[in-house]
């Protein structure tokens, strides 16, 4: 599969808040921990070995399933299979968990029902459509599916 | 650099929204002739395969860093995806008519995460501004789409249309350059950390609301987002005058992008 690896590279350059050397296992049998620069740029998780300029890999983070797997241990599955993890080892629980946050945050589609959401609430509270300014309310990939249900959750959980 | 092409090949087949789908041609790498491939738009992802109906990918484009523009072909109805840097490409691409050029165009436009990152922080402050503004309306019951509680949900809580056509297609020609506004936006100062905030704070008189943080994105303020639209809003009425004549006069197409760098 192609893919544009050279301009891939170069968005993995780009600075972020999120980088950090932690123990990382890939998902393959007899894959063992590496350490990695690990790196999070949009919905891509970059890992470098230490100094070196380009990475060694992209991971697409869509589609995906984070997990706390111990105090400071967190785990990506991909796939719906469970068994197909990567596995990421930081340094304390606070890092672990703030991980695990940013990943969940970045993904493209958590992102996109985010903006339906504050779109579909403000034309509810104002009467207009927060989109129309930008000019791109009928862009297929903001519109809320006239199917799509704003389900009534138990706030106290947040 | 590998790339998990497993995950790829997943996203490109599960039931995810797909934003637009559908034929052109592009200009080979290689072999610089024209090829006819299946298209398909997902997030900030462009993938193609042969026919619709095909299992193997061809390959996939990163959709973050460059801009799209019209371009100047010996193939009608052409456009671009220019990566600016040095060493970095362009890929060229023919529709198939003058309505499936712009409807791409437009689609492309808005497809990089960066420009969704901003647009979602705008939303926000729009919404607490309007939860402000308009109190008694936030007292009533709370309904809210499913957040992921500990884990990145598998489950689309929204589905888009799936296929990709604009509802008014042909009467809305407002472009948008949302991924200059982007690069520009970064370019003009250097990246800053986002301001954390707690991801519980309540407004007063509302049930407590998701505030969302950025902790991996770095961008310019939001006040400076509001005003690259408002430029590129001049931009693009310029554009739909152009497009207008053009449509008129029958004229070529002239080598023109939609972002003026200056």
């Amino acid at each position: 599969m192609r893919f544009n690896e050279k301009e891939l590279v170069c968005l993995s350059r780009q600075p972020s808040e999120m980088a950090a050397e932690l123990g990382m296992r890939g998902p393959k049998k007899g894959d063992v921990v590496k350490r990695r620069l690990v790196k999070l740029v949009v919905n891509f998780l970059f890992y470098f070995r230490t100094d070196e300029e380009e990475p060694v890999g992209a991971l697409l983070l869509e589609q995906c399933r984070v997990e706390r797997e111990d105090t400071q241990t967190f785990s990506i599955a991909f796939l719906d299979d469970a068994e197909r993890k990567y596995l990421f080892e930081c340094d304390s629980e606070e890092q672990c968990k703030e991980w695990i946050d940013s990943i969940i945050k970045a993904s493209y589609e958590f992102m996109r029902r985010n903006l339906i959401f504050y779109r579909t609430e403000i034309h509810r509270l104002t009467g207009k459509d927060p989109l129309e300014q930008y000019g791109i309310s009928d862009e297929t990939r903001f519109q809320v599916n006239s199917g799509s249900q704003l389900m009534a959750r138990d706030t106290s959980s947040l | 650099m590998k790339i998990d092409e497993k995950v790829v090949c997943y996203f490109e087949s599960c039931k995810s929204p797909v934003d637009k789908e559908g034929y052109l041609s592009k200009k080979g790498e290689i072999k610089t002739s024209y090829q006819k491939r299946w298209f398909m738009l997902k997030a900030n992802l462009l993938f193609y395969k042969d026919r619709p109906g095909d299992k193997d990918l061809i390959g996939v484009i990163v959709l973050e860093g460059c801009t799209v523009q019209l371009c100047e072909s010996e193939e009608q109805f052409a456009f671009s995806l220019v990566w600016s840097e040095p060493g970095l490409r362009t890929y060229k691409f023919a529709a198939e008519d003058q309505a499936s050029q712009e409807s791409w165009i437009k689609a492309l436009l808005s497809a990089s995460h960066s420009y969704l990152a901003l647009l979602v922080m705008d939303m926000e402050k729009q919404y607490k501004d309007a939860l402000r503004a308009h109190p008694s309306e936030s007292r009533r019951p709370f309904t809210m789409p499913t957040f992921p509680s500990t884990h990145a949900s598998t489950l689309p809580a929204f589905a888009a249309q799936s296929v990709g056509r604009p509802a008014s297609q042909g009467s809305s020609q407002q472009l948008q350059a949302p991924n200059s506004s982007v690069a520009r936006a970064v370019s003009k100062k250097s990246p800053k950390l986002w301001p954390k905030r707690n991801s519980n704070m309540v407004a007063v008189g509302a049930p407590a609301l998701p505030m969302l943080e950025f902790s991996g994105l770095c961008f310019a303020p939001e006040e400076q987002f509001i005003k690259l639209h408002e430029d590129f809003g001049r931009e693009i009425k310029k554009l739909i005058a152009d497009w207008s004549r053009r449509r008129g006069g029958g004229e070529d197409l002239p080598v023109e992008s939609l972002i003026d760098f200056g």
